[in-house]
């Protein structure tokens, strides 16, 4: 978990909501996007449960604000089996890889701690994962898949990209989120328009909280 | 100061523009009255004074919007409107005022006004030269525009000629040692062919993307070139240079009414006017071009009735 | 509105989506599917949708079929990276070879409009050497096309889109003043512009088919931002909001949602029509001229699919080039933080740039060039980036929060024909049960030299500029082109300088396939440049009696 204070303190891009910065389709979109459910529509519990423990070690979450269903946002994805539009020819189909990948992982797990991958300590689930980062696993529940392309080429981009694509995310690295039909005016270096988020200066974060909630 | 606060001040700003504008609008019942005391050079004072306040309201409005867009980055940004808005004041007292007397704090105000936009000017050769690529088109289009600090120079200078102005005889008034219709018909010849130049930038930075652009860009400057003719040659009627002045009065009304509409012109249209109202033509400009017209049309009738 | 512009074709029933007007319809004639219209274009990007306006212009009768939507931008684009992922080809294609090339989101449109509908609006010419690359500078191929003429046809397309750029241009032989006047820089493209002030070279800012200034129903640039997810103000100019409306004006008819798995040809080796999928099944148009347009993985990809006995290598194929000489631009980048707020989300991405590398030839280690430009990633392409160098967990989080001074430089550059770089048809169907395209892509090792080089030299004006912490970003490419080149030579080309094939009388193609080389600039203009040109060279001909 993280302890990360943020660096836009207060700012919550969904007060945007109703301003000239969000049309009805952004809306809508985003609406769905918060309603993700929390529970699996195409992956077993077991997969479930290891891609819950995956997530929150690639993207250990803020304890003070809710979480991102992030498990539910890939699961969502794999039921629409919604490709990239492209796959490397080493790596299988998107719903094949992350099968395989999950049941893999557990495998894995089980072969080092004797308990899958959801139940063994973070430290320990954090060391499995860079050692398939580093190319060093090699169990035959991989079923010729290759782990660290599947790390680097699924896993992290799936995850992050699903994360980053959260107004909680946007909150925490304060970005501008949707923006039409008011786009933005001032350009200039340390210029932010007043339904910009306020960066907090050392020694200024009360400031920045006041002026934060203010931002429409 | 935060950012609603800065917003309302903004719209505050634009509305005392707007209605120092309305107040200034030329009586004619009083210019009768003018003309029947034979006091044709105090009545010239009162036009520049009126010229003098509507500039300053164009400019306050501008200025508040500009530097609000620009978040008050140095608190100097502060000074233009308020200086304006007391040019504004001055102009006012003055455009009432039929003293044949120079009025020592408008005056001072109206010197003030000068001195601030010639130090605006220097701040905005600056932040245009520290930018990368320093003096090229992209900068003059927009960092801070250069034009905008003249116009308050200009304010300044139409208030005091006609404080001084006050201060001569009813026959063969002077000013800078020429006659005084001469003088101010200068004077507002080269303020409306400056303010024409920076409709031209403006314009240019739009791509002349809708024809009623061109206007203000022809018919100012022919009304300049005709005021500055009759300024410099024998005194004698100059009907079409009036006409010119007239219509240059309107072109900035009609500015005004097609700046309105270019507002909602934008993505967005006037429901986003926090965006609009700044990235779209600038509301408070085109009124200058109206005070110009009456700076030039009342020198241009001071120069007409003086000797050959 | 109307529907469900997937899943429901709206090009249809005497009447186009009009997509300046909310709401709008404009009336749009159509041809019957057994009488042969003059062409037959297949796909309506810049290639076959600039293609399909000035033929209709010229009184043709011409249909350009579309695999994707026809999109109301004004109201069905949402500010939102994740959604729009609509605009791409997302159908399956495998990536392999010793440098497998990422696709989808940055280099591949699936909609009426094609990848315009999503481009960066960057909007370059070709350094005038590069259409003789061989002859002059000693490598890759030459164009059969002189660059004076090339020029002229920039000209016309920077009108229709009414590009906004620099009043003068630092680079090349003197051009016209561009229509509209440059957008005001973001911080990140004054970042681009100190660097370049330091290192002693010249910038400018970008030429952008974006408004600077209202064009008729179209709305000038808000400063959104997110213009690679599709422009929902119109103000971004491209086959979408101008060519096509163009086109259903003088009378072309766009099909929509209609996948062209097959370009018929008869006994005597000539075409007759294309094979369709709209409206869930297969049907056949009939046409006196089949134009392939479909960019430089599908233009071979259905070449190779419509192989039958006479051509059993694929159509306009005898010289074996179809799909090979695939080339991509590099699209490698150097990243850093500034003390000051960036916030580069603001504005279109690439404001600023220079082409000094692209018309320098001193100094340089390898052949070709590259220009690169400021750049304004949206989160989700930011968290890419950085996943990319192994980022994740309290790293990548850390690293994310400096998003807002994040600043980069992003190269094009110049990569070099080679044979083995290919598209050729994979084991594997897609939907409509057509093979998939297989990709295979590598460097030689002058691109690498060339990738070095402009990667040190980013990284020199990027810390000239006022940025610390560099790294590099070193595996990005963008941009097909290359697959079906054009030539004087039918032994060593797919078509001649009109986009004809050298084998197929009435069969042209008309995109980025047909580029022999690629430069260091980014390739919409030269394709729309290309079309106006085919278009104009199809006209000759027709009234010679020669098509």
């Amino acid at each position: 978990m993280s302890m990360h204070t943020s660096r836009y303190p207060g700012y919550d891009v969904l007060r945007k909501r109703d301003t000239p910065s969000w049309d009805e389709p952004t809306r809508k979109v985003i609406k769905e996007r918060l309603a993700t459910p929390s529970d699996p529509r195409f992956l077993d519990a077991v997969q479930w449960r290891a891609l819950e423990a995956l997530c929150a070690c690639i993207v250990p979450q803020p304890i003070d604000r809710p979480r991102v269903p992030l498990a539910g946002m890939i699961d969502m994805r794999l039921h629409a089996n919604a490709g990239d539009g492209f796959r490397y020819a080493r790596l299988p189909p998107l719903r094949e890889a992350w099968r395989i990948g999950l049941a893999a992982l557990d495998e894995e797990s089980k072969g080092r701690h004797e308990l899958p991958f959801a139940s063994i300590e973070p430290a320990a689930q954090n060391a499995l994962l860079k050692h398939m980062q580093h190319g060093e696993l090699a169990s035959g529940a991989w079923q010729g898949m290759d782990p660290q392309l599947f790390f680097t080429h699924r896993v992290l981009p799936d995850i992050c990209g699903a994360y980053y694509s959260h107004p909680l995310a946007w909150n925490d690295i304060g970005f501008g989120g949707p923006a039409n039909p008011r786009g933005y005016v001032r350009m200039y270096y340390d210029r932010r328009d007043p339904w910009e988020a306020v960066e907090a200066k050392p020694g200024k974060e009360r400031q920045a909280l006041k002026e934060n909630r203010r931002v429409r | 100061m935060t950012n609603n606060r800065m917003r309302w001040a903004g719209i505050a700003c634009i509305l005392a523009g707007v209605a120092a504008t309305a107040a200034v609008m030329e009586r004619p019942q009083q210019r009768r009255l003018c003309k029947r005391a034979r006091q044709v050079h105090i009545e010239t004072s009162r036009a520049f004074n009126r010229s003098s306040a509507l500039l300053a309201g164009s400019v306050l409005a501008d200025s508040a919007m500009e530097h609000y867009r620009g978040s008050f980055s140095n608190p100097v940004m502060y000074v233009p409107p308020l200086v304006a808005t007391f040019s504004i004041l001055a102009g006012l007292h003055g455009g009432a005022d039929r003293h044949a007397q120079t009025h020592t704090v408008r005056h001072a105000i109206y010197w003030g006004a000068a001195l601030t936009g010639l130090a605006g000017t220097g701040f905005h050769v600056y932040n245009v030269m520290k930018r990368p690529g320093g003096w090229n088109w992209n900068n003059l289009f927009y960092a801070a525009p250069m034009g905008a600090p003249t116009a308050l120079l200009l304010s300044g200078a139409l208030g005091a000629a006609a404080e001084r102005l006050r201060n001569q005889p009813a026959r063969a008034p002077r000013l800078l040692g020429m006659p005084a219709g001469r003088a101010l018909g200068l004077l507002s010849g080269i303020g409306l062919a400056g303010t024409a130049a920076e409709a031209w930038l403006l314009h240019f930075r739009g791509s002349f993307q809708h024809k009623a652009m061109y206007a203000p860009v022809s018919i100012p400057p022919a009304a300049s070139a005709l005021l500055l003719h009759a300024a410099l040659t024998s005194p004698q009627p100059r009907w079409l240079a009036r006409v010119m002045l007239r219509m240059t009065w309107l072109v900035g009304w009609l500015g005004l009414a097609f700046h309105v509409r270019g507002v909602a012109r934008h993505h967005g249209g006037w429901r986003n006017w926090s965006q609009n109202l700044f990235n779209g033509p600038p509301v408070p400009a085109p009124p200058s071009f109206a005070a110009m017209a009456l700076a030039g049309l009342a020198a241009l009738r001071l120069r007409e009735r003086e000797p050959r | 509105m109307s529907g469900d512009p997937q899943h429901e074709p709206r090009g249809k029933n005497g009447r186009a989506p009009d997509v300046l007007r909310v709401g709008g319809w404009m009336p749009m004639r159509e041809y019957p599917q057994n009488e042969a219209v003059d062409f037959a274009i297949v796909g309506t990007g810049a290639g076959g949708g600039t293609l399909a306006c000035r033929l209709a212009e010229k009184g043709f009768k011409v249909i350009a079929f579309d695999a994707g939507a026809w999109w109301r931008p004004l109201e069905e684009f949402a500010s939102d990276e994740s959604h729009q992922k609509k605009l791409f080809w997302t159908d399956e294609r495998l990536c392999d070879g010793e440098d497998p090339i990422k696709l989808g989101n940055n280099n591949s449109g699936k909609a009426v409009g094609g990848s315009m509908v999503h481009f960066a609006m960057v909007s370059l010419r070709f350094r005038p050497e590069w259409f003789k690359s061989r002859s002059i500078l000693g490598y890759g191929a030459d164009w059969p096309i002189d660059w004076r003429e090339m020029w002229r046809y920039y000209r016309i397309v920077e009108n229709a889109l009414k590009i906004s750029g620099p009043v003068t241009y630092p680079w090349g032989p003197k051009r016209g003043r561009y229509p509209y006047r440059a957008h005001e820089l973001n911080a990140a493209a004054m970042v681009l512009a100190r660097g370049a002030e330091e290192m002693g070279i010249a910038w400018s800012p970008t030429p952008l088919s974006t408004l600077s200034a209202p064009r008729g129903l179209a709305h000038p640039c808000a400063y959104r931002g997110f213009c690679v997810s599709g422009c929902s103000t119109n103000a971004k100019q491209s086959t979408l909001n101008v060519w096509i409306p163009r086109a259903v004006k003088a009378g072309a008819e766009i099909r929509d949602l209609a996948m062209v798995g097959r370009v018929a040809v008869n006994e005597a080796g000539l075409c007759t029509g294309v094979d369709y999928f709209r409206e869930g099944r297969w049907q056949f148009q009939r046409a006196k001229h089949v134009v392939v347009a479909g960019y430089a993985i599908e233009t071979p990809r259905l070449l190779l699919l419509s192989a039958n006995g006479r051509f059993p290598e694929g159509l306009a194929n005898s010289s074996g080039l179809v799909g090979k000489n695939f080339m991509v631009q590099s699209n490698q980048a150097v990243w850093g933080l500034m003390d000051e707020e960036i916030r580069a989300y603001k504005g279109p991405p690439s404001l600023a740039i220079t082409e000094h590398w692209n018309y320098a030839d001193k100094g340089k280690d390898f052949f070709g060039g590259y220009a690169y430009m400021s750049q304004g990633p949206l989160p989700v392409v930011w968290t890419l980036t950085q996943t990319k160098r192994g980022l994740w967990g309290e790293a990548l989080l850390k690293e994310m929060q400096h998003y807002n001074h994040q600043v980069g430089l992003k190269m094009v550059g110049e990569t070099l024909p080679q044979e083995r770089n290919c598209i050729t048809l994979a084991d594997e169907k897609d939907a409509y049960g057509l093979p998939i395209a297989r990709v295979t892509h590598a460097y030689c090792d002058n691109d690498r030299r060339l990738i070095e080089h402009a990667l040190d030299f980013m990284g020199k004006a990027l810390d000239a500029g006022g940025a610390k912490d560099i790294w590099r970003e070193t595996d990005d490419t963008c941009h097909l082109n290359g697959s079906a080149r054009m030539g004087s030579d039918p032994r060593t080309s797919v078509v001649n300088a009109d986009g004809r094939s050298w084998d197929i009388p009435n069969l042209w193609i008309c995109d980025g396939s047909v580029f022999p080389t690629v430069g260091g600039v980014n390739p919409s203009l030269t394709i729309q440049a290309i079309a106006c040109r085919t278009a104009d060279r199809i006209g000759v001909l027709a009234a010679r009696g020669e098509l």
